[in-house]
């Protein structure tokens, strides 16, 4: 496994959280954001006494100042396992989402964030499962787990309705849920899917291969077989092929780009390996 | 066409190999995640289809071809005109010998002397089988509408080829007589009983020959002679002899008398041929106005329409299937070296 890479994330708006932590949130302690004044026999912090408030105060009370405290949040990773995460050119689909998850465990430890893990194919797999948990080898735990029980290749298919299994076994605590998928699947129930996950933000990442997505350069015959239904398809590789291989692939991901924007969210697209910068980026962006 | 059989009927049991191809579960379709991305595409399917229809074709042609497809032995009637003319060939080990020719005249001497001089010149001479299947294949292309019939013998008959009018048969059979070496004895009794048992049995169309090609005469004991001489009687057989001098010192059997030294083997068997009350004639191989003699001989003979029977042989088809099944399995393994096998 290689080293882990770490990204920075933040999140939109002020999720709740006890744990001091790295993210902006709406509980109080110490922190930097002003957030209220309270009297002083309430908050009895008399290191916080704000005095030019307490002057102006009507009922003449000690006001002191409360802050609020950057909190820990809880990140989920669901990880599709199905058939189709098997297939890769070089590497296949699922070694990419180990790297992103063991990156995504250094990163969380960094931000002193808990991570769990869960996975789901037709439907939520128990075998691939870790609780949410703030240890410095989260990621590498993860990835192992990943790696260890999809060693073999099943025909399962994904399907939402397996993401919905695990979103109802996730907790309502999680603020962060990172649905890892290469989308292969009808994108009828996403609108029902994406609201059993409540307010919590969520982050598709669309986890596709350069196999798939660029045809083979040389011309000639390609047999190909489904790894999820088993439907066979003949392509003779040419020009013409090649401009509708290509053409279906942009289709499919702006159907997916529309379908998620629809809810409101942005979906982060991976493409042959995991770039940590970039998906930096992505959270920038979607936070300012 | 139409009666065409199988030798090894067991292989056809194979036959439901060839739904093989037409299985759709194949492991050498490369396996990809979601074949909605794919474009559809015709030329794809007709390569499927064509290579599916090969591998069928290929099995198909495997098993009919180890079946072993072949048309039995038939039977072919057919009318012909013409003699029938029995070549009766000495394949002893004399006739591998050399021959030394005789010669009257002082011109035809040098001239003689000449040949031999080249031919020891060029290391080769010919022997007497040679200029007896020089001699019977120009026979043979004089007059290619008789019916000709090969049997050669030396301590036995061998029937060659029987009654044809294909000449190229007897032809071949004449060229493959020149192979090896005979053995040293020679029975002309069995040769000549062998030749005229074939006459048996046949429709009389018109004349018959019996064209006995020898360099010696042999000493035939009285059962043979009188087997002979009844066989041909009733059998209504003209009786040639095409005589090849062996040396200088060999009698002259067309100008030899009926009263000649009946101790030379070949000069008694002259006498006894020429007792024998139906036709006969002597001519010499090694000379052309001889044999020339001998082709008008038999083409004078009047000849009746025939009605007989050829048979043609077995033949065997599964070479050809195989042959198409090689064909196939390149063009297979042309197409299947267009396929792609992995997705770098």
């Amino acid at each position: 496994m290689s080293q882990a890479q770490e990204f920075f994330y933040k999140l939109p708006g002020t999720p709740g959280g006890n744990r001091p932590g790295a993210h902006r949130s709406r509980s109080v302690g110490s922190g930097m954001s002003f957030a209220s004044h309270r009297k002083l026999i309430d908050q009895p912090d008399p290191r916080r006494l704000d005095l030019r408030a307490s002057l102006r105060d009507v009922r003449r009370d000690w006001l002191v100042k409360v802050y609020r405290q950057n909190s820990s949040v809880t990140i989920q990773a669901i990880v599709d396992v199905s058939a189709s995460m098997h297939f890769g050119g070089t590497r296949s689909k699922l070694k990419v989402v180990e790297d992103f998850i063991n990156a995504l465990g250094y990163s969380a430890f960094r931000h002193g964030d808990a991570v769990g893990l869960l996975a789901f194919d037709d439907k939520a797999r128990d075998d691939i499962y870790m609780p949410p948990r703030t240890n410095r080898g989260a990621g590498i735990t993860m990835a192992e787990t990943l790696a260890e029980n999809t060693q073999v290749a099943t025909a399962r298919k994904g399907s939402l309705s397996g993401l919905s299994d695990c979103a109802s076994q996730l907790g309502a605590a999680s603020s962060l849920v990172f649905l890892i998928s290469d989308f292969h699947m009808p994108l009828n129930s996403l609108s029902a899917v994406i609201r059993e996950f409540g307010g919590s933000t969520i982050v598709p990442i669309v986890v596709w291969d350069p196999s798939e997505t660029r045809p083979p350069d040389k011309n000639g015959w390609l047999s190909v077989r489904d790894a999820e239904s088993g439907r066979r398809r003949q392509l003779w590789l040419r020009d013409s092929t090649r401009k509708q291989w290509l053409a279906n692939v942009s289709r499919r991901r702006s159907e997916l780009t529309e379908a998620f924007t629809d809810q409101d969210i942005q979906p982060f697209f991976m493409e042959g390996e995991f770039n940590p910068e970039q998906l930096t980026q992505y959270f920038m962006e979607m936070v300012s | 066409m139409s009666n065409i059989s199988f030798d090894k009927l067991p292989f056809l049991l194979l036959l439901p190999l060839l739904l093989l191809p037409l299985i759709r579960q194949r492991n050498d379709a490369l396996s990809y995640s979601w074949t909605e991305l794919l474009p559809q595409d015709g030329l794809g399917k007709i390569a499927e289809w064509v290579w599916r229809i090969l591998a069928l074709l290929t099995l198909l042609s495997l098993i009919i071809g180890l079946a072993g497809p072949g048309r039995s032995e038939t039977q072919v009637e057919k009318i012909g005109k013409g003699a029938e003319i029995s070549i009766v060939m000495d394949r002893s080990s004399s006739m591998d010998s050399h021959i030394r020719r005789a010669s009257n005249s002082q011109e035809d001497k040098t001239k003689e002397l000449n040949k031999q001089l080249s031919w020891l010149q060029a290391g080769q001479s010919q022997s007497k089988n040679d200029v007896v299947r020089e001699a019977l294949g120009w026979l043979l292309t004089q007059s290619p509408h008789n019916r000709y019939a090969l049997t050669l013998f030396n301590s036995a008959a061998m029937r060659a080829t029987p009654f044809t009018d294909d000449i190229a048969i007897v032809q071949a059979a004449l060229d493959a007589s020149d192979i090896g070496r005979g053995p040293s004895k020679t029975n002309m009794g069995r040769g000549l009983l062998a030749a005229i048992e074939a006459f048996e049995g046949r429709s009389y169309s018109g004349s018959r020959v019996i064209m006995l090609v020898s360099d010696g005469g042999a000493r035939l004991d009285e059962k043979t002679r009188l087997a002979i001489s009844e066989g041909l009687k009733k059998n209504r057989i003209n009786l040639y002899f095409i005589y090849i001098e062996s040396s200088p010192n060999s009698p002259n059997l067309e100008t030899v008398g009926a009263d000649a030294d009946t101790a030379s083997e070949e000069i008694a068997l002259h006498l006894f041929f020429q007792q024998l009350g139906t036709e006969y004639k002597v001519f010499q191989a090694a000379d052309p106005e001889s044999l020339n003699e001998a082709v008008q001989h038999i083409d004078e003979q009047q000849n009746l329409p025939l009605i007989y029977f050829e048979k043609i042989p077995g033949t065997d088809y599964s070479r050809s299937f195989f042959i198409a099944a090689l064909i196939c399995c390149s063009v297979l393994l042309l197409l299947s070296m267009t396929q792609r096998v992995n997705w770098i």
